[in-house]
């Protein structure tokens, strides 16, 4: 290992300050800095955690010597803090959605590349004991060619009135089920499938948003390549108050069985025993004290100290980057098509009514 | 030390009313509905007090002001009892922050008992942020959590893991130090740090000259929520000092992956000082009582 590595922290709002903890306890990485427009969260840090604060990006970048930063700000602002961020040649890890378009993504991702920069995007299922499981057992054919999926994540988020303040009310800032939420479902489907060709009969309804959707439902199909053929189903729903905490519940059926997974556990029904991976016929029931691995430092669970500790493996050591700016910009391309096909609909809709 | 002597060998917690069982909905569904009545709840705490259970570990949520209420309405029958809250109650925040952002809910916090209580007037009359003393800030903040807990019989009162080792990872000793201090003086109480990382933060503890604080951890031979193993922990807790660090083992069952014979077995053999388990049927405090070495007959 070489010299500790200097990161910076680029909004300290509820993901950036578990960020800071998780990064700052690594034996070979320390926050050296924090930007943020809250005068409050700014104070508290410069006088008890003595790093240097600033209001925004472009203090930090001129006031800080840096090797990576940690952008966690709505995503927005992201086009231009990277920006400033590629020039200054740093390593970045930015928080999911990443960007409001695949255009500004796909500029990005070949930037850092070209750069010779480690680009990830906080997608934090795919760093999930039980997904990256089940994605072992997909990959190893384990239920023959995958043929169906359903790709579902339910919370209580909004489950009352919030009215029009916060960067969460409207898309032109990030605001949405789509960028907020299913973005993490559509993610789970680019980890295990790649991005599907098409999206069609999509539904973005409103339960107590007034400018963005609520709920979310499409159907996902793969025309072109090694999986053609493979359709599936996109459920997200964040005005579920039978949630305490947000799920994301992913089903793959193949010829040979079927797996049912979420964060904390997966039922797998096999036509046949897979002695491979202790798998006998019929259902099997995999707990996540079966999986779990662990981590040197715990916050929030094992998969936020994972993500990030890869984040600086990737720096130090040039581990393969697991959600890249491409895998993330390649999610923004489905959201992009879920708007469209939602607006083709209403226009249909409302074309038929005219008639 | 605390004022009110060392603390209880078994300690009966809330996980069984409140907890999220993640191995199956149709359980916690039917869970949640028994528990939805506070008489179900007190039930079950006269089975673990049958059972010779004398301490109580209860999450603030929205329901422990109910049950501290049953509690103290019967003198006679629970007046022994010894409690071990844990705050705060971090749902509530969490909510808050989903409706309002990170300032909305540190505004609606501050304010929660109106402009004229004492964090009120704190942070109201022009104020300047720069001037805010987060220490009395936090002091203030760890009152409003405990007022439900007031005229019982504090023993330890226990602040989350998710604060705990959010915190740990900033590598800040003040925070630690007033909260350690603040309940010591106020409530005449063990301060208490629940956490997934024991090893880690013993050694900050140590390092920071904080004695006479109880470590509550996940402790069972699977190493299931115990960062960053099973090995560091059993290396650390064959040294630990008990009388200044007590540990009080939680999650000794790994959520059930580890039957309760061969758990108490592997922690009966640690240099653990209190478990802390939750159970609903009489017959599974029982035997779980019987199987913790060093309980009351």
């Amino acid at each position: 290992m070489t010299s500790p590595l200097r990161l910076g922290i680029i909004g300290a709002g509820r993901m950036g300050i578990t960020h800071y903890s998780i990064a700052n306890a690594h034996d070979h990485a320390a926050i050296t800095g924090v930007a943020d427009p809250s005068k409050l969260v700014t104070t508290m840090l410069g006088k008890y955690a003595k790093v240097g604060t600033y209001k925004d990006y472009k203090g930090l970048l001129k006031g800080e010597e840096l090797d990576g930063v940690l952008v966690c700000t709505p995503p927005a602002f992201n086009p231009d803090i990277l920006d400033a961020v590629l020039e200054a040649k740093l390593h970045a890890f930015v928080e999911k959605p990443f960007m409001l378009n695949s255009a500004d993504g796909a500029r990005f991702a070949a930037g850092f590349d070209a750069a010779g920069l480690v680009n990830q995007v906080g997608y934090v299922n795919r760093w999930n004991d039980m997904f990256t499981k089940a994605k072992t057992f997909v990959d190893d054919g384990l239920i023959g060619e995958p043929l169906r999926f359903r790709s579902e994540m339910f919370s209580g988020t909004i489950i009352r009135d919030v009215g029009e303040a916060g960067w969460r009310s409207t898309h032109a800032n990030g605001g949405g089920a789509i960028y907020e939420m299913a973005s993490h479902a559509i993610d789970l489907i680019g980890y295990f499938f790649g991005a599907p060709d098409r999206v069609g009969g999509t539904s973005l309804s409103k339960v107590y948003s007034k400018q963005v959707e609520d709920i979310v439902s499409s159907s996902l199909f793969y025309d072109n390549g090694p999986r053609g053929g493979l359709a599936g189903t996109l459920y997200v729903n964040w005005s579920d108050a039978s949630y305490r905490k947000p799920t994301n519940k992913f089903e793959i059926f193949g010829k040979g069985g079927k797996i049912q997974v979420d964060q904390h556990g997966m039922k797998v029904f096999l036509a046949e025993a897979n002695e491979a991976h202790d798998l006998k016929q019929g259902w099997n029931q995999i707990y996540i004290t079966d999986v779990f691995s662990s981590v040197p430092f715990y916050v929030r669970g094992i998969e936020y100290t994972a993500q990030l500790f890869d984040f600086i493996a990737s720096i130090h050591e040039g581990k393969p980057v697991r959600c890249t700016f491409a895998d993330a910009t390649a999610n923004l391309r489905v959201m992009e098509q879920l708007f469209a096909d939602d607006a083709a609909q209403r226009a249909e809709t409302r074309a038929g009514d005219a008639a | 030390m605390s004022n009110n002597g060392p603390i209880d060998r078994i300690v009966f917690g809330d996980n069984q009313f409140f907890g999220i069982n993640h191995m199956s909905q149709d359980k916690a569904q039917e869970r949640a509905e028994r528990f939805a009545k506070l008489d179900n709840i007190m039930q079950v705490y006269d089975h673990a007090i049958e059972a010779g259970v004398e301490g109580i570990m209860l999450n603030s949520n929205d329901r422990a002001k109910g049950i501290c209420d049953r509690f103290r309405a019967d003198k006679a029958k629970y007046g022994h009892l010894k409690w071990y809250p844990s705050i705060p109650y971090p749902h509530k925040y969490a909510a808050m922050v989903n409706d309002k952002g990170m300032v909305g809910a540190a505004q609606e916090m501050l304010f929660a008992k109106g402009a004229k209580s004492a964090l009120g007037k704190m942070v109201s009359g022009g104020m300047a942020v720069a001037t805010l003393d987060a220490v009395k800030l936090m002091k203030m903040l760890v009152d409003q959590e405990m007022e439900i807990y007031h005229d019982l019989d504090i023993r330890v009162v226990f602040l989350q893991n998710i604060i705990v080792d959010l915190m740990l990872g900033y590598d800040v000793a003040e925070p630690f130090v007033a909260y350690c201090q603040h309940i010591r003086k106020k409530y005449g109480a063990y301060p208490g740090l629940i956490t997934q990382n024991l090893p880690f933060l013993r050694r900050k503890l140590i390092e920071w000259g904080i004695e006479d604080v109880v470590i509550c951890a996940s402790i069972n031979k699977i190493g299931y929520l115990m960062s960053p193993g099973v090995e560091e922990y059993e290396a650390v807790l064959a040294e630990n000092d008990g009388s200044k660090y007590p540990v009080m083992a939680m999650s000794t069952l790994a959520s059930g992956a580890v039957p309760p014979g061969e758990a108490y077995d592997y922690i009966n053999k640690l240099n653990v000082q209190s478990v802390v388990f939750g159970a609903s049927s009489p017959g599974n405090i029982q035997q779980t009582v019987s199987l913790i070495e060093g309980a009351p007959a």
